[in-house]
């Protein structure tokens, strides 16, 4: 039972944290919390079974592939979804416009590849057991995402001019930074983090239509609970989601697991509402 | 003779009052062709049934129209594709009942698209056969013209009950579904059920189709003994989970359910094929192969002549080119026995009995509309496929 919850538990988790950061990466670069993030993690599962099953690319061409079309698909929602609504911000309109492409973006799923789960290959001879490998891979994907990350912003130039539009776009613009420049690159990064996602998870989840929502609530979950932006947050946040929904399932099973899961979520909220890692707002009286 | 517009018009309106009362009906009705309005989804999530079930329709009315028709009158099938959409289900079938002014409607194919047309269809007084498994769908009372040519849902739980409490002997039984309303609609209806046959539940549970880990659920059934296991659940990806869970534990428990556990889409979700072992899902006797891998006659006569037309078996169910091949059959034997108003149409499918079917045995009466016998609804073999059929489950005899 504890190698179960274990198992599931961390390699869901990474999964989850995974996603949690692709809606921080967005959000720092624009503001804006979009629901593309879970979408981007099913069409990682999804792609990358159609280019590796079903048109037979080598497993590296398929995972490139995967990687570049989540690129595409991160500066695809930039340009139609948060652009047009960055100037209201207020407003909150990108809750419409993204939901909606989100949407737009499941149903073309379910209409072009299948309302069916289908199987996603396997990508290395290593497994069944412990050791298999659709528990360890989300979980060396979501490690190398957070040092990748780390690297980016701390040393690298780019990255901090990253930092430096997240932390006050209006400034960094009177710095001369490209402004909407960082932001395209952000969402592209942000739609690789999400298909990476999606694409180390999909043996354990299938490559399904139907995980698109499930990965924007469950993988919304670490965020507020890790903090608004923090990614080590979103990590620590996402790696007790799954243990917690994985022990909830062997205790209490059926719908009660998720149940257990609303339920510690909202009590957590209440407790702390800017999360685990995030700081207070500081408000100006 | 000059013709004043007053004269003309009064002409035409004559002529139109005469067309009107049906003075020259009779001759017109002998010749024009019968228009059976028909409403498959051959596109969209539904397709593959209704693509299977447009092959067996095709070939009945091919075969009809090739023999002469109905009393010399031609059978013109107006197809309107659903796309698996019951929006376009109920516009599909307005525009058949009020354009095309279809004498009967055969179809639509699934519950979800019947639920929302049959009321439509039953308001502008057109008769209509339907293959549709939702118990509600068929109610003499609301909708007097609406017949059903498939087993209802109760009949498909009570099969499979049937099986696990008095073929396979089973007292203790785990009954599990997703959270959909199909599952826990299922769950409700089938866990009475087989208490009244007098089986224990010993662990029933509504679970997130999308959990990837099934585990918790099989360990807290094998600690209850159970005996077999029911999952209600059309998500292949869930019943695929179960089945691979199962064989992973080497827990030998049989798997009894609906018919998903025996498609293509489960299968393909399977890690290794021979996990489809004891698995068994619904099916109907005359579309499955006894133990020796015979037919019933009738059937293997029909898909002998399905062979000869030519038409593709291998990527579909023969009971869903059976089933398409009863409605347009089971139409065209009430026109040519009482005639094409609705009425008569009604009137001879209220007193059918032992209608010989490919698919089912149908018998209607005034006050049940639900013809399929329920002993005809049978469990077969997962893993035993072929062409379109597959084999009883053990225990049948026959």
């Amino acid at each position: 039972m504890l190698v179960s919850i274990v198992s599931y538990g961390l390699a869901l988790g990474a999964v989850y944290a995974l996603i949690g950061i692709t809606y921080n990466v967005m959000f720092a670069a624009s503001r804006v919390f979009s629901f593309t993030a879970g979408m981007t993690g099913m069409l990682g599962g999804v792609l990358g079974a159609l280019f590796i099953d079903r048109l037979g690319m080598p497993v590296i061409v398929g995972f490139v592939a995967t990687l570049a079309a989540g690129a595409v698909l991160g500066i695809i929602t930039e340009i139609l979804t948060v652009r047009p609504v960055l100037k209201s911000l207020d407003q909150h309109l990108y809750v419409l416009s993204t939901l909606a492409f989100a949407l737009m973006i499941q149903q073309l799923t379910a209409i072009e590849w299948s309302t069916e789960p289908q199987p996603f290959p396997r990508l290395l001879p290593i497994g069944p057991g412990l050791f298999d490998q659709q528990f360890w891979l989300p979980m060396v994907a979501c490690a190398a995402t957070i040092v990748g990350l780390e690297w980016l912003y701390r040393r690298t130039l780019i990255g901090r001019a990253f930092l430096a539009i997240a932390e006050d776009n209006y400034a960094a613009r009177a710095l001369g930074l490209p402004e909407q420049r960082l932001r395209i690159a952000s969402y592209a990064l942000a739609g690789v983090i999400g298909t990476l996602a999606g694409f180390t998870g999909a043996e354990m989840m299938l490559a399904y239509f139907g995980n698109g929502p499930l990965l924007n609530f469950y993988g919304f979950v670490p965020v507020a609970l890790g903090g608004m932006g923090s990614n080590r947050g979103a990590v620590v946040g996402g790696l007790a989601l799954g243990l917690f929904q994985q022990t909830a399932n062997f205790l209490v099973g059926g719908i009660f697991a998720s149940v257990a899961v609303f339920v510690v979520f909202i009590v957590v909220l209440l407790a702390r509402p800017e999360g685990f890692a995030g700081a207070a707002t500081a408000r100006r009286v | 003779m000059k013709l004043s517009r007053r004269q003309a018009l009064k002409g035409t309106a004559a002529s139109a009052a005469t067309l009107a009362t049906g003075v020259f009906r009779p001759a017109i009705a002998q010749s024009e062709p019968i228009r059976i309005g028909y409403l498959p989804a051959l596109t969209g999530p539904s397709s593959s049934t209704g693509i299977g079930i447009n092959r067996g329709t095709e070939l009945a009315v091919k075969e009809i129209n090739a023999a002469g028709g109905i009393k010399g009158r031609q059978i013109e099938l107006i197809v309107r594709d659903t796309q698996s959409d019951p929006t376009k289900a109920v516009n599909g079938a307005t525009e058949l009942t009020r354009r095309h002014k279809v004498q009967v409607m055969w179809g639509p194919l699934n519950s979800g698209e019947a639920l929302a047309a049959t009321p439509l269809i039953a308001r502008d007084g057109v008769p209509q056969v339907h293959p549709c498994w939702v118990d509600a769908l068929t109610d003499p009372k609301k909708y007097p013209l609406a017949f059903r040519n498939a087993p209802t849902n109760q009949q498909i739980g009570g099969a499979a009950n049937h099986y696990v409490v008095h073929i396979l002997k089973a007292n203790k039984v785990a009954v599990v579904s997703d959270t959909t309303g199909y599952g826990t609609a299922s769950l409700d209806a089938y866990v009475p059920m087989l208490k009244s046959m007098g089986a224990t539940v010993v662990y029933q549970s509504s679970v997130e189709a999308n959990n990837p880990d099934v585990k918790p659920e099989l360990l807290r059934m094998q600690a209850a003994g159970a005996e077999a296991i029911m999952p209600w659940s059309v998500n292949a990806g869930f019943l695929s989970r179960l089945i691979n869970t199962r064989a992973e534990m080497e827990w030998d428990v049989p798997i009894v359910g609906q018919t998903t556990l025996g498609s293509g889409q489960t299968k393909a979700l399977l890690k290794k094929p021979e996990y489809w072992e004891k698995v068994y899902p619904n099916n109907f006797r005359n579309c499955s192969y006894d133990a020796s891998g015979q037919l019933p006659p009738r059937t293997a006569e029909f898909v002998e002549r399905i062979r000869k037309a030519g038409i593709e078996m291998s990527d579909t169910l023969l009971w869903w080119i059976a089933l398409g091949y009863d409605g347009p059959r089971l139409i065209a034997d009430a026109i040519r026995e009482a005639g094409s108003t609705p009425e008569e149409i009604a009137g001879y499918w209220n007193k059918v009995k032992g209608w010989p079917g490919v698919y089912g045995t149908i018998t209607w009466t005034p006050e049940l509309h639900d013809g399929f016998q329920g002993s005809e609804v049978v469990m077969v073999q997962a893993n035993s496929l072929k062409e379109g059929a597959f084999v009883l489950a053990p225990g049948y005899s026959g």
